[in-house]
């Protein structure tokens, strides 16, 4: 073993004995056929993966304590085979995968196939060095074992899809009639670097919650309500915060390039050039005025059309 | 809305994205898991990553899911909820309050009116007190009709239980009669001999002529009867005793459940109340606080030590216990066997 790996397993298990014991005994981990040396080992190995290697001991603890051991346990006696383990899973997650799917997809067959994958990940069809490979090995239990499954199948959604883009025949494509469409072409635009150097600064002294904020709302066209869901605030507070960032960005932008020596016209003019710039594509409204829809926008319906 | 600089959503979108954080941490971003810096280091990536917001955004929005999450905010300001709590009780018992004194003038200009007519309307319809309580409640305005189905339901099963006067004290509402010493707790001879089936058909009869009390009894008299019909009332105290309102909150009564123990949390479901607090004490009394009896939630021969903070219960069969550790207990079995969520 080498040293370095040596010296963490020793920190992230010196002197927590009674937590691990604790923890085993909550687990329920003698059920599902996982000795206490198993479980401690599962636990150093979760805290490898989030702490560095010279956490103090309280942040080790913190983190045993913060586990979701029960599902943990339970997660990976099914990654080791377990069969009663594999029962308990079943009963209690089996509805659940499909209807996670369900409403991932929006589409009842699409949602079969769905969970019918990630079951079999779960399971562990593939094999790695002789052994079947389990993705449930990768749960660590920093939530609960539903939420993860919710992420992992969004993800697996997300990741299908994104197959299936790439994978467009040429025939539709002239169903389409993209052969007419005029290329795309990135707008010449001529930014003056001091505009992107003031907004990114801006932009970087902003708390992430606000940028993430901005990005859903603005880039990713997400509602009011989405964002407040995954933040888990109020739709008001959000609408709010949105309007306070978009009043005073402009602001520090201005602010920010008077810093790098731009008078105060220059700078709004600066931020309005760039503004009509990309606003106005001209030349990329004319040529798609008279065509066929954008093939890219037909594409990104597809899958939610099921076909 | 308003807008923003587009070359800002431009230098949103060039964001240079980092690792991505791994399903585990994206879930417990979600389900809001994580502690403040990792927490914080996931918001960095996403917002930089439109891949991962996406995949956030999926479970996020779901809408039972997302609900449920939003049960608890992540920063509770001055709306917390033992302030709202507070707040609520106030604001419940300012509008008892003033339903109750509302309804006593009205009270007091209704017994005023009433005619020597309706007293012999009275006399030559001999039946049990709790008949007059019917009567007396049916007086009041529609929104009271809950009161009086809950008088009636209280007369008929003392009918079906066939308890005589004594026995019957046990219940609450019986007990509150006992002691108002009103007029109309002196009943006639012929429905103290009536057997109980006979007592709940008078009070249906009562209830369905509406009859108006016997002119010239004071309003006093009247409230008393009105406000002891009522459901009782349970609340904790701010140093966790337990306290009982039989006037629909009007006065309170501590009771006292057991000594040195911090009461927490409260569950009443008609008769059946539990109670929780610290170092793991549950109690529960089936007969609206007459008796008390411990409950010792064990799990596989672990029992529950940490204070209790929450108790639910949605019949008198299922409950769910929150423990200051954040662990779910539950039973479907009124309390005999408990299983660890």
């Amino acid at each position: 073993m080498p040293k370095d790996s040596a010296q963490s397993e020793e920190r992230f298990s010196t002197g927590l004995d009674s937590v691990v014991s604790e923890l085993f005994q909550k687990s329920r981990s003698e059920e599902f056929g996982l000795t206490r040396e198993r479980f401690a080992g599962v636990l150093q190995e979760i805290a490898r993966k989030y702490l560095p290697a010279d956490a103090a001991r309280i942040e080790v603890r913190e983190l045993y304590e913060s586990l979701r051991v029960e599902e943990l346990a339970l997660a990976r006696a099914c990654a080791g085979g377990h069969e009663h383990a594999w029962e308990v899973f079943l009963t209690r997650y089996r509805e659940k995968l499909y209807d996670i799917a369900g409403y991932i997809t929006k589409e009842s067959s699409a949602a079969r196939e769905l969970a019918d994958s990630i079951y079999a990940e779960l399971y562990g069809t593939a094999t790695r060095d002789g052994q079947r490979a389990s993705k449930l090995a990768s749960y660590t239990g920093r939530g609960s074992l539903e939420g993860w499954l919710r992420t992992v199948m969004a993800q697996e959604h997300i990741n299908r899809y994104r197959r299936q883009r790439r994978l467009v025949s040429l025939d539709e494509e002239t169903e389409e009639g993209v052969q007419f469409a005029t290329a795309e072409s990135e707008p010449a635009i001529a930014v003056d670097p001091r505009v992107e150097a003031a907004t990114d600064e801006v932009l970087a002294a902003l708390p992430p919650e606000d940028r993430f904020v901005l990005a859903s709302y603005f880039l990713d066209e997400r509602t009011l309500a989405e964002i407040a869901r995954a933040l888990g605030v109020h739709e008001s507070t959000i609408s709010r915060k949105l309007d306070k960032l978009a009043k005073s960005l402009r602001k520090q932008i201005l602010a920010a390039l008077g810093r790098r020596g731009m008078s105060r016209r220059q700078a709004q003019e600066a931020l309005d050039v760039d503004v009509r710039d990309l606003r106005v594509n001209i030349r990329s409204q004319l040529s798609q005025e008279t065509g066929p829809p954008a093939f890219t926008k037909k594409k990104a319906e597809a899958p939610a059309d099921g076909s | 809305m308003a807008e923003i600089p587009k070359i800002v959503a431009r230098r949103l979108a060039n964001a240079k994205v980092g690792d991505h954080p791994d399903s585990n941490l994206l879930g417990g971003f979600v389900e809001r898991s994580l502690g403040q810096r990792e927490r914080v280091q996931v918001l960095e990536h996403l917002s930089q990553c439109a891949g991962c917001r996406e995949i956030v955004s999926l479970p996020a929005t779901q809408p039972s899911f997302a609900d449920a999450l939003l049960v608890a905010p992540l920063n509770p300001g001055w709306l917390s909820w033992p302030i709202l709590r507070w707040a609520a009780a106030v604001a419940c018992l300012v509008i008892v309050g003033t339903v109750v004194t509302l309804d006593r003038k009205h009270e007091g200009r209704q017994i005023a009116s009433a005619t020597a007519e309706d007293k012999t309307v009275v006399e030559t319809h001999p039946s049990a007190s709790n008949a007059f309580d019917s009567k007396t409640v049916s007086l009041q305005a529609p929104e009271e009709a809950k009161t009086t189905d809950a008088v009636n339901r209280a007369a008929k099963a003392k009918a079906a239980s066939g308890a005589d006067g004594s026995a019957a004290a046990s219940s609450p509402v019986e007990m509150a009669d006992a002691r108002t010493g009103s007029p109309f707790v002196d009943v006639p001879a012929r429905a103290k001999d009536a057997t109980p089936q006979a007592q709940a058909s008078e009070i249906e009869k009562g209830m369905d002529r509406n009859i108006p009390p016997p002119a010239g009894v004071a309003d006093t008299a009247i409230t008393p009867l009105i406000s002891t019909n009522l459901t009782p009332r349970w609340t904790l105290s701010s140093d966790g005793t337990l306290q009982r309102s039989r006037d629909a909150g009007r006065t309170w009564q501590t009771i006292v459940v057991a000594n040195n123990t911090v009461f927490r949390a409260l569950a009443a479901n008609g008769l059946d109340i539990w109670v929780g607090g610290t170092a793991g004490a549950l109690f529960h009394s089936s007969n609206a606080g007459q008796r008390w009896t411990q409950v010792r939630p064990v799990v596989n021969g672990e029992s529950l030590h940490d204070d209790i903070i929450g108790v639910e219960f949605t019949d008198i069969q299922h409950g769910k216990l929150t423990s200051s550790t954040q662990e779910i207990w539950i039973t479907a079995d009124a309390g005999q066997t408990w299983q660890k969520q």
